[in-house]
C-alpha cells in the first residue's frame, strides 16, 4: 500500500530537495520549508514502520542506472574532498582521499558477482533507524530554527549563513535515511561519506579558527575510517563476494570475512568517535547545539554503531568477538572516567555519548541475543535522551552564556521549565525503569561471561552515575526565598521539541516491552534460537534475569506523586535558612555568612573533579596507546 | 489518634537530642557536659545524643553569657531548631551573667535573649546537676504542642522562668 | 516471580522491614555501647527517636530536598520488595541507586557548604561501592548460573563455600552502606559528626524520620543479600549475619574515619583484587 517509491521519496528525496530550496535566505520561504520537510520525512518514517520490512530496487528509468548515478556521485564526492584538502593545505585529508579514489576505483571496475537481493531494504532495525532519525532528527531541525536565530543575534552578523546551515542539515537528514535503509555496500559507502562531508561542514559552520581546525580534525579522522571501508570492500570483492550487507551477514562465509569485518569495524569506530579517535567528537562541541544534538549524538555517530552491530552475527563465535567488545568496553570506562573530570557542559555529553556508543559495541561483540537486543534498545533510547539533553544545553548555554556546569548552579530559579526537562533527561539517561539503564542491565547481564568486560562495565557505569546525579542536583539548587521566580519564556520552536522528546524517552521507556517485541525480538530471532528475552511477568526474561518493566514503573510513578504530594505540603512558612554555624546571612539574592571582620563572604561551592588523577591531560595519552593496541591486536588476531 | 499521639510524646522523652553551643563561656561548664557523655556518667542510656546542628536537636544546652557578638547567632540556631524544644541554660553565666554580669560588652543571663525553661546554678555544677536539669526540662518538653505553641499555663515554665527575677544576688542566694 | 506467594511475601517485608532495621539499629547501639563500657539506650530507642522525629514542625530549605528524601524511602521500600519476590539481583541494585541518586541531589540542591560535602562524599561513596557489588553478583551468577534470587535459593550448596572472598567484597559494600567506619564519610551515627551531619545536615524533623526509615530498609536489603551466601538452612544463615554484623561493630569500633581517597583506592584495589582471586579460583575448581 505505501509503496517503497513513496516511502524513498519521502525519507530520502524530501529532505534533499529541501536542502537546496532552503540555501537562497529567503526567511519566510526557509521555515516553510524546514516545516513541510521535517513533516515529510517523519510522516514517511511512520509509514514505512507501518508497513512492515520492504525491499527495493530503485528503477530510474532505462536511461539511468541507480549504481552508476551513486558512483559518478561518489567520485565526484570525493574530489570535492580532494579539492578542499588541497584549499586547506592539510596533507593528511588529501592523501587519504586520494588513497580512497584510488581503490574505489579498483573496487568500481573489479569485476563481481551480482547482488542477492535489492539495493534498498528495510527489516524492523532499519525502520526502527528511520524512526530515530526522522522523529529526533525533525524535533532538532525545528530547535535549530530559534537556535540559529539567536546564535546569530549574538553574534551580529550581517549575512545571514543559516542558508548553508539548514541545507546541511536537511541534507544529512536524507542521507542518513539513505545509510541505514541501504542494502548495497557501494551505496552505503557513498551515503557515510556524505555524512563525513556533512559534520565537516557543519563543525567549521562558525568560521572561526578553532572551528576551522575542528572540522579538519573530523574530517581526516572519518576519512581514515572510510579508507577503511574501501579495503574492506576490495577484499570483499576480492573474495567474490556481492557488496551486500545481507549477504556478508546471513550466508556464512568462513574465515576469509574476517579482514574485511575487521577493516569494516574500523570505519564504525572511527564514525562513532571511539578511542583513540575521541578528539574529533570532543572537538566537534565547537559548533551550534543542534549539530551536536543531531549529527554527534542521535543519528550520525550512530551509523557507526549500527553498522558495526549490523556486522555482529557475522563474528559469531570468533576470537574477534571478544576482543571487539573489549573494546568496547575500554572505551566505555575510558570515556566516563574523562567526563567526571570535566566542567565543560558539552563535553560531557560528548564523552557520555562515546561511552554509550562503546558499549553498543561491547554487546556487538558479544556472542548473545540478549546482547544485541541491549545494542538495539541502547541505540534508541540514547538517542532519544542525547538528543534532548544536548538542545537543553544548547538553550541553558544561549541564556547563561556559559557551557560550564558551575556557572548552573541554580538554574531552577533562572530557568525553572527547562530545568525540569533537563533534569528528566538526565534521570531517563541513567536510572531505572528508563530504556537506557534497562540496555545497560541487559548488556551487563549479557557480558557476565567474560570477566573483564564486565569490570570495566561496572566500573564505567558507577562513573557515569557521580557525574549524572552531581549534575542534576546542582541544577535545582534553590531555597524557598528566592525572588520572584523570573517568568521563563520559551519560543515554540524550542518549547515543542524539548517537550516531545522528553515526553518521548519516558513514554518510550514506558512502553519498552512492545518496542523489544515488534522491533528487536525480530532481528535476533533471525540468528539465534534460544537465550532470547521473552516478555511476561511484566517484563522482559530469559533463564538468567528478570526486569520487571511494568511494576516498577508503576510503583516508581506512585512512589514520585507520594513524594510531589508530599513536599508540596510544605508552606514558605516553614522555611529555614541552611546551617552555616549559626552566622548565615543574605545579601541581595546571594547567601553566604558573617564571614572576618563582619564582612559578607558569599555561598561557593564545587566538584570534585579529579582533575590531577583522571584529568584529559592527565590519562588522555595513556588512553589512546590502550585503544590503538586493543585496534592493533584485533587486527592481528584476524590473521 | 491519641494513642498514637501519646506515642510521639513518650518517645519526646525518651529520645532527647541536645545541642550544646557555648556563647562565650570560660569551658568549665563545657567540660562537665562532655563529661556526661564519658561511660561514668553515660547519658546515651536516656536516649541523649549530641548533635551537631540546630535542625536536629530538641534541646539547646547553653552555657556562657550573651554577648553582643553572640547574640544573633544564639537566636539564629534557636530559630532554626524545629518545635518542639527547650532551653537549659548550664552554670552562672548562663542564667545570669555570672561573674562577668557588668562587663562591658555582656548582656546577661540566655534569658534576655531566648526564652529559658530550665537553670542549672553552679560554677560549673557537676554533671549529676546537669543531668537533672535536662531530665527535669524533659517533662516540659513533652508536655509542648509540636506545633510550636507551648501550653498557655506551664506550670514548670512559671517557675523556672521567674528564676532569675526571683534572686537579687544570684550568688548569696538572697531573694527579693 | 509474580505469584500470589511471593506477592504476599514482598508486601509482608515492606510493613516489617522498618521493624527489623530499627531492632538491629537498636542492637547496634547497645552493643557497641557494651564496646565501649557503657550501658547504652534500650534497644528500642530507634524507634522512639523516629516517632520523636515524626513528631517535630515540618522545616525545610527547599521543596527538592522533601521530595528526594521521599523519592529515597519509595526506592529502598521497593527494593525490599523486590528482593522479598525473588527477583533479578541487577536490577535491585539499580533501583537502589535511585535513593542513592535522590540523596545527593537533594543534599546538592541546598546551598549549605557541609550539605555539599557531604553529597561530594557521598558520590565518592557510591562511586566506591557500585561497580564492587556488581561484581559480587556477577560472580554469584558463575556459580548458579542467574542473577535471580529464586536461583540462588534454589542452589544446592551454601554459595558461601565457592564464594568466600567476594563476601568479603560483599563486607566492604555492607560497611559503606552501613555508615561505619572507616567508610563513615559522607555521614554517619549520631555523635559521630566531621562535617556536622554531612549529607543529612539540612534535614529536620518528619524529613529525617523519613531518611532513617528508609535507611532501616537499606540495612535490611544489604543484610538480605548477605543472608543468600548461605540460603541452605536458617541456622546458618542466621550465625552467617550475627557473626558479621559483629564484624561490622568490631571493625567500627576499632578503625577512626578514612579519607575519600584512601577509600577509593584501597577498596577498589582490594576488591577487584579479590574478585578477580576468586574468579580464578572458580575457573580452577571448574575447569
Amino acid at each position: 500500500m505505501f509503496t517503497p517509491v513513496l516511502i524513498m521519496g519521502l525519507c530520502i528525496l524530501a529532505p534533499i530537495l529541501g536542502a537546496l530550496l532552503v540555501l537562497p535566505n529567503i526567511r519566510m520561504l526557509q521555515k516553510a520549508v524546514i516545516l513541510v520537510s521535517t513533516v515529510a520525512v517523519t510522516a514517511g518514517s511512520i509509514l514505512a514502520y507501518v508497513g512492515g520490512p520492504m525491499q527495493y530496487e530503485p528503477d530510474l528509468g532505462p536511461l539511468l542506472n541507480s549504481h552508476y548515478l551513486v558512483a559518478v556521485l561518489d567520485f565526484l564526492l570525493l574530489f570535492l574532498i580532494l579539492y578542499i584538502g588541497f584549499k586547506r593545505k592539510n596533507h593528511l585529508i588529501t592523501v587519504l582521499t586520494a588513497l580512497q579514489v584510488v581503490f574505489l576505483a579498483v573496487v568500481e571496475f573489479m569485476p563481481g558477482p551480482a547482488a542477492h537481493g535489492n539495493a534498498l531494504f528495510a527489516d524492523q532495525f532499519s525502520l526502527m533507524m528511520l524512526l530515530i532519525v526522522s522523529v529526533i532528527g525533525s524535533l532538532i531541525c525545528l530547535y535549530a530554527v530559534e537556535y540559529m536565530r539567536r546564535h546569530e543575534q549574538h553574534l551580529g552578523l550581517e549575512k545571514s549563513a543559516q542558508g548553508r546551515f539548514f541545507f546541511y542539515m536537511l541534507l544529512f537528514l536524507g542521507v542518513m535515511n539513505g545509510l541505514v535503509l541501504s542494502n548495497n555496500l557501494l551505496w552505503l559507502y557513498f551515503f557515510w561519506e556524505v555524512t563525513t562531508f556533512c559534520s565537516f561542514a557543519l563543525i567549521g559552520h562558525d568560521n572561526t579558527e578553532k572551528a576551522r581546525a575542528n572540522s579538519e580534525k573530523a574530517l581526516w579522522m572519518n576519512l581514515l575510517g572510510g579508507l577503511a571501508f574501501v579495503l574492506g570492500l576490495l577484499f570483499v570483492r576480492a573474495n567474490d563476494i556481492p557488496l551486500e550487507l545481507m549477504t556478508l551477514v546471513r550466508e556464512p562465509h568462513g574465515a576469509v570475512l574476517l579482514l574485511p569485518l575487521a577493516l569494516f569495524c574500523l570505519a564504525g569506530f572511527t564514525k562513532s568517535a571511539q578511542v583513540p579517535f575521541q578528539n574529533w567528537l570532543t572537538g566537534a562541541m565547537v559548533a551550534p547545539t543542534p549539530v551536536s544534538a543531531l549529527l554527534h549524538s542521535s543519528t550520525m555517530v550512530n551509523a557507526g554503531v549500527y553498522f558495526i552491530l549490523r556486522l555482529a552475527p557475522a563474528f559469531q563465535d570468533t576470537l574477534f568477538g571478544s576482543y571487539v567488545a573489549l573494546f568496547g568496553a575500554f572505551t566505555f570506562i575510558a570515556t566516563s572516567t574523562l567526563a567526571l573530570s570535566q566542567t565543560n557542559g558539552k563535553k560531557i555529553l560528548a564523552y557520555s555519548t562515546i561511552g554509550n556508543l562503546g558499549m553498543i559495541i561491547a554487546c556487538a561483540g558479544i556472542d548473545t541475543p540478549a546482547a544485541m537486543s541491549a545494542g538495539i534498545l541502547l541505540i534508541l533510547f540514547h538517542a532519544l535522551s542525547k538528543g534532548l539533553l544536548f538542545m537543553c544545553v544548547g538553550s541553558i548555554e544561549q541564556k547563561i552564556g556559559s557551557r560550564n556546569i558551575e556557572d548552573m548552579r541554580g538554574l531552577f530559579s533562572i530557568m525553572p521549565k527547562t530545568t525540569i526537562i533537563t533534569v528528566i533527561g538526565m534521570i531517563t539517561m541513567f536510572l531505572p525503569p528508563f530504556g537506557v539503564l534497562l540496555s545497560k542491565w541487559m548488556a551487563i547481564e549479557a557480558c557476565s561471561k567474560q570477566p573483564l568486560v564486565v569490570v570495566m562495565l561496572a566500573l564505567g557505569s558507577a562513573f557515569t552515575v557521580v557525574f549524572w546525579a552531581r549534575w542534576a542536583g546542582l541544577l535545582l539548587s534553590s531555597t524557598f526565598r528566592e525572588e520572584e521566580r523570573k517568568k521563563e519564556i520559551l519560543s515554540r520552536f524550542v518549547s515543542f521539541p524539548l517537550t516531545v522528546l522528553a515526553a518521548l524517552s519516558v513514554i518510550m521507556s514506558f512502553l519498552v516491552i512492545g518496542v523489544y517485541t515488534q522491533m528487536v525480538q525480530p532481528i535476533v530471532r533471525m540468528y539465534y534460537s534460544e537465550g532470547i528475552y521473552l516478555t511476561g511477568s511484566g517484563g522482559l526474561f530469559n533463564e538468567i534475569g528478570a526486569f520487571a518493566i511494568y511494576p516498577v514503573f508503576f510503583i516508581l510513578v506512585a512512589g514520585l506523586i507520594y513524594a510531589i504530594r508530599a513536599a508540596s505540603r510544605i508552606r514558605e512558612r516553614s522555611y529555614s535558612a541552611p546551617y552555616m554555624s549559626g552566622i548565615q546571612l543574605k545579601e541581595g539574592e546571594k547567601f553566604g555568612f558573617n564571614g572576618p571582620l563582619g564582612g559578607f563572604v558569599p555561598f561557593a561551592a564545587g566538584n570534585y573533579y579529579l582533575r590531577d588523577y583522571i584529568g584529559e591531560e592527565r590519562i588522555g595519552t595513556g588512553i589512546n596507546i590502550v585503544g590503538i593496541g586493543i585496534i592493533i591486536i584485533l587486527m592481528a588476531g584476524v590473521f | 489518634m491519641n494513642f498514637l499521639k501519646s506515642f510521639v510524646t513518650k518517645s519526646r522523652i525518651k529520645s532527647p537530642w541536645l545541642l550544646h553551643f557555648d556563647c562565650g563561656s570560660c569551658n568549665g561548664c563545657d567540660i562537665e557536659v562532655l563529661a556526661c557523655l564519658t561511660p561514668i556518667y553515660d547519658v546515651e542510656r536516656f536516649g541523649i545524643i549530641n548533635v551537631g546542628n540546630p535542625k536536629h536537636a530538641d534541646l539547646l544546652l547553653v552555657t556562657g553569657t550573651v554577648n553582643y557578638r553572640n547574640r544573633p547567632v544564639l537566636e539564629n540556631i534557636y530559630e532554626q531548631m524545629p518545635h518542639p524544644k527547650i532551653v537549659v541554660s548550664v552554670g552562672s553565666c548562663g542564667n545570669s551573667g555570672g561573674i562577668f554580669r557588668d562587663a562591658y560588652n555582656v548582656i546577661g543571663g540566655i534569658d534576655k535573649v531566648i526564652p529559658v525553661d530550665i537553670y542549672v546554678p553552679g560554677c560549673p555544677p557537676k554533671p549529676e546537676a546537669i543531668i537533672d536539669g535536662v531530665v527535669a526540662g524533659l517533662s516540659a518538653l513533652s508536655e509542648k504542642d509540636g506545633r510550636g505553641v507551648p501550653p498557655v499555663a506551664d506550670e514548670l515554665g512559671k517557675m523556672s522562668a521567674s528564676y532569675s527575677e526571683r534572686y537579687e544576688n544570684f550568688n548569696t542566694g538572697e531573694e527579693k | 516471580m509474580f505469584s500470589a506467594g511471593n506477592l504476599f511475601l514482598g508486601i509482608i517485608s515492606i510493613l516489617l522491614a522498618p521493624f527489623l532495621g530499627g531492632l538491629i539499629a537498636g542492637i547496634d547501639r547497645r552493643l557497641t555501647a557494651w564496646f565501649q563500657g557503657r550501658y547504652g539506650p534500650p534497644i528500642l530507642q530507634p524507634f522512639y527517636d523516629v516517632l520523636k522525629l515524626l513528631g517535630k514542625k515540618r522545616m525545610a530549605v527547599n521543596y527538592w530536598q522533601i521530595l528526594c528524601a521521599h523519592i529515597y524511602l519509595v526506592s529502598a521500600a521497593m527494593c525490599v520488595f523486590l528482593f522479598a519476590i525473588q527477583s533479578d539481583l541487577l536490577m535491585i541494585f539499580f533501583v537502589l541507586t535511585i535513593g542513592g541518586v535522590f540523596m545527593v541531589m537533594g543534599a546538592l540542591s541546598t546551598p549549605s557548604p557541609y550539605s555539599q560535602i557531604g553529597a561530594q562524599r557521598e558520590l565518592m561513596q557510591m562511586l566506591t561501592y557500585e561497580p564492587l557489588l556488581v561484581l559480587v553478583f556477577v560472580t554469584i551468577y558463575f556459580v548458579t548460573g542467574s542473577f535471580k534470587i529464586s536461583d540462588i535459593l534454589n542452589h544446592g550448596e551454601p554459595i558461601l563455600l565457592v564464594l568466600p572472598l567476594m563476601y568479603l567484597v560483599l563486607g566492604f559494600a555492607l560497611t559503606i552502606k552501613l555508615r561505619k567506619s572507616p567508610f563513615d564519610i559522607s555521614t554517619s551515627h549520631h555523635g559521630h559528626q566531621e562535617i556536622v551531619k554531612g549529607v543529612l545536615t539540612e534535614y529536620s524533623g518528619p524529613h529525617l524520620a523519613i531518611v532513617e526509615i528508609a535507611h532501616w530498609y537499606e540495612i535490611v536489603l544489604v543484610l538480605g543479600i548477605c543472608a543468600l551466601f548461605w540460603a541452605t538452612s536458617a541456622v546458618g544463615m542466621a550465625v552467617l549475619l550475627v557473626l558479621t554484623y559483629m564484624g561490622e561493630i568490631l571493625i567500627d569500633n576499632l578503625v577512626t574515619r578514612a579519607t575519600w581517597r584512601w577509600m577509593l583506592t584501597y577498596v577498589w584495589g582490594v576488591g577487584i583484587g579479590l574478585s578477580f582471586m576468586n574468579i580464578a579460583l572458580l575457573y580452577a575448581e571448574y575447569f
